[in-house]
């Protein structure tokens, strides 16, 4: 290797190295405050590694609602908020995956018939739905308030998921349409003529085609229902039902901010998405490339 | 099994692709279906395979009317252009899934596909995902993805058109080779006539909907039902050029850019036909090379000459715009812009209607 050559990959390195440094600061900066004691967290000058560390933030956290009940007979309104913690997880977990069965399911069938029969404005569809996508999620919110109270669902968990399923489903369709649109149909009329039927063709044949596709649209539902906070903020009001997002912001109340709870809520929401995407990365490049390459 | 076709047409909206074909595959015979791109021959295979429904007229498998059934019920199998192979799935479970489907225990669908790929030499393949296959390997499994199921008619969509000219020739002959060691009706299409003459008990010549002639590949190269046959079947195609018939001395002759040459004695020429307009259609490989002062020639200039391996192809302009190409031996030399003249091998030569396009009745 020529020295003109190991000079740029080395100032290739370095450009990687310090976009990776500007990426993962934050969240490094985060993981650090959550292990610090509270008194250290805004001490000066400011420190980045803790000096001592600690879980303390992370067990007030888990303790739970059911220890302050069951001490004295409280009532809601003296709970800490960060006792709400594990409410709020597991709200986001059941809107997030709510979400995501919804969306995955509900576009792929509707993009396999968007790619497989014939009707007026069959090719209009997917670009109308795309369009919709386009439309900032915000201007949603009151309209869709308004439909939720006439319907009587605010402050439940079916009102973020459909909120959330009209903000993933028009996105999903078009990644599911791009992406069964490359599924030569010859495999199907080839199964077909194996003698399977069409809800077989479609189970066996299609399904485990479209896999990486399906797999991208799910997690595009799940960060965007894990991650919203317009819906949750603007449907739900009792603190035992809002979503992480919104359930945090109770650690900044005006006059004073838990940062420590604050960054170990941040940690703990991130993890579940680092490991779901560190598991499905291959799924997830290959998912949105076809729909890149032949939309 | 026979397949009989009674009074079939396709249409899609308005565009008609099949106009009411009557046509019978007999049991045991392996037919082509041969015709330019846009002919119906693939909309035809569709419908016998069921993945397409019929606008009017019936199929029969055996005397049995099938057009109701789906196409998994009517027990054909079929290799596609693209082999439309199971991408998920390796070899062994793309040649089993017909079995799988049909409730075929674990046990024995192990046995017959280990069996068929035994047969088609790919039983070290069947670990592999057919993204791992090459073009050849990838049409065995198609292969034997339809042979396993032991089948009563093979449907067969250009399954050699995506392999090189090598492999073509080498599938070519291996295909033939299964026909005869299965005898199983066999129906296969092709716009490649190599493959169709080289392959068929008979051939079915499409255009725009119609069979055009249904015959044994020798039939339909030297007596061919009109001139689109003519023209499309043989390569170099057929010479064609407009005659008039003229008597001479008592016998029929046509008479080509002033000279009289004598008609050939297969057809049926009346006396009453004289100075009928008529279309000669004459293969290259029947012209042959003649002196220029040749009486029995036709005189012209060499226009073009084209060397193809061990033949040479050299034009005569034998009148203005009206050029005839001889296929000659290689080591016949000509050249360019110099006399030459063109014979015609008289039991060779074909005559055709050119009002119909029909050929004219032979002399039985």
């Amino acid at each position: 290797m020529t020295t003109r050559a190991l000079l740029g990959r080395a100032l290739l390195y370095g450009l990687l190295l310090a976009v990776t440094f500007v990426v993962c600061f934050p969240l490094l900066w985060a993981f650090f405050t959550s292990v610090k004691p509270k008194d250290e967290i805004f001490a000066w000058p400011p420190t980045l590694l803790p000096e001592a560390w600690t879980l303390e933030n992370d067990r007030a956290l888990f303790a739970g609602k059911d220890a302050y009940f069951q001490a004295g007979g409280a009532t809601a309104t003296a709970v800490p908020p960060s006792a709400f913690f594990l409410d709020w997880f597991l709200n986001s977990v059941v809107v997030a995956l709510g979400t995501t069965a919804i969306s995955t399911v509900v576009s792929t069938l509707a993009a396999y018939s968007l790619t497989r029969f014939r009707f007026p404005g069959q090719r209009a569809v997917p670009y109308l739905a795309l369009v919709g996508y386009m439309v900032p999620s915000i201007i949603f919110v009151f309209p869709m308030f308004l439909v939720m109270v006439e319907l009587r669902l605010t402050d439940t968990f079916l009102s973020l998921v459909l909120g959330y399923v009209c903000i993933t489903l028009p996105f999903c369709m078009w990644l599911m349409w791009t992406f069964l649109r490359g599924v030569p149909v010859e495999i199907e009329e080839a199964a077909l003529v194996d003698g399977a039927s069409r809800l077989r063709v479609f189970f066996e044949i299609v399904l485990p085609t479209a896999w990486p596709g399906i797999v991208a649209a799910a997690i595009f539902s799940l960060i965007v229902s894990w991650n919203d906070y317009l819906f949750g903020r603007g449907f739900m009001n009792s603190m035992e039902n809002l979503p992480l997002t919104v359930g945090v912001m109770h650690f900044f109340d005006g006059t004073h901010v838990d940062l420590g709870l604050m960054m170990a809520s941040s940690v703990l929401m991130t993890v579940p998405m680092a490991i779901l995407f560190a598991l499905l990365q291959r799924h997830l490049v290959a998912g949105f490339g076809a729909g890149a390459v032949k939309g | 099994m026979e397949v009989r076709l009674e009074r079939l047409s396709k249409s899609f909206c308005a565009n008609v692709v099949l106009k009411a074909l009557d046509l019978t595959f007999p049991e045991r015979k392996f037919v082509t279906l041969l015709g330019p791109s846009g002919c119906g021959k693939t909309t035809l295979l569709r419908l016998i395979a069921g993945l397409e429904r019929a606008s009017g007229g019936a199929i029969l498998f055996g005397g049995e009317r099938v057009d109701h059934l789906p196409p998994g019920e009517r027990n054909i199998a079929m290799v596609f252009q693209s082999y439309a192979l199971y991408p998920t799935m390796d070899v062994a479970a793309n040649i089993g899934y017909g079995l799988k489907v049909r409730g075929v225990p674990k046990r024995e669908r192990a046995e017959r596909v280990g069996l068929v790929a035994k047969v088609l030499e790919i039983a070290h393949l069947l670990a592999r995902k057919p993204r791992a296959l090459s073009g050849g390997q990838r049409q065995r499994v198609a292969l034997g993805r339809a042979m396993v199921r032991k089948p009563n008619i093979f449907l067969m969509d250009e399954p050699l058109s995506n392999l090189d000219a090598k492999l073509r020739a080498t599938m070519r002959g291996e295909l033939k080779r299964f026909h005869l060691d299965l005898e199983t009706t066999s129906i296969y299409v092709t716009h490649d006539q190599l493959e169709a003459m080289t392959m068929s008990d008979l051939v079915a010549v499409m255009n725009e909907g119609v069979v055009q002639q249904f015959a044994t590949p020798e039939e339909v190269y030297h007596c061919p039902a009109n001139l689109f046959v003519a023209g499309f079947i043989g390569s170099p195609p057929m010479n064609f050029c407009e005659v008039t018939l003229a008597e001479r001395d008592g016998t029929p002759v046509l008479m080509l850019a002033g000279r009289a040459i004598p008609a050939p004695p297969a057809f049926r020429l009346a006396r009453a036909d004289e100075g009928r307009r008529l279309v000669l259609g004459i293969r290259t490989q029947d012209v042959r090379l003649a002196a220029p002062d040749d009486a029995d020639a036709v005189p012209g200039t060499v226009w073009m000459v084209e060397l193809i391996g061990s033949e040479r192809l050299v034009g005569v302009e034998v009148a203005p715009k009206l050029r005839i190409t001889a296929e000659v031996r290689a080591e016949v030399r000509a050249a360019i812009d110099t006399p030459a003249a063109v014979a015609f091998d008289p039991a060779r030569r074909h005559l055709f209607d050119p009002a119909t396009g029909r050929a004219l009745p032979r002399a039985a």
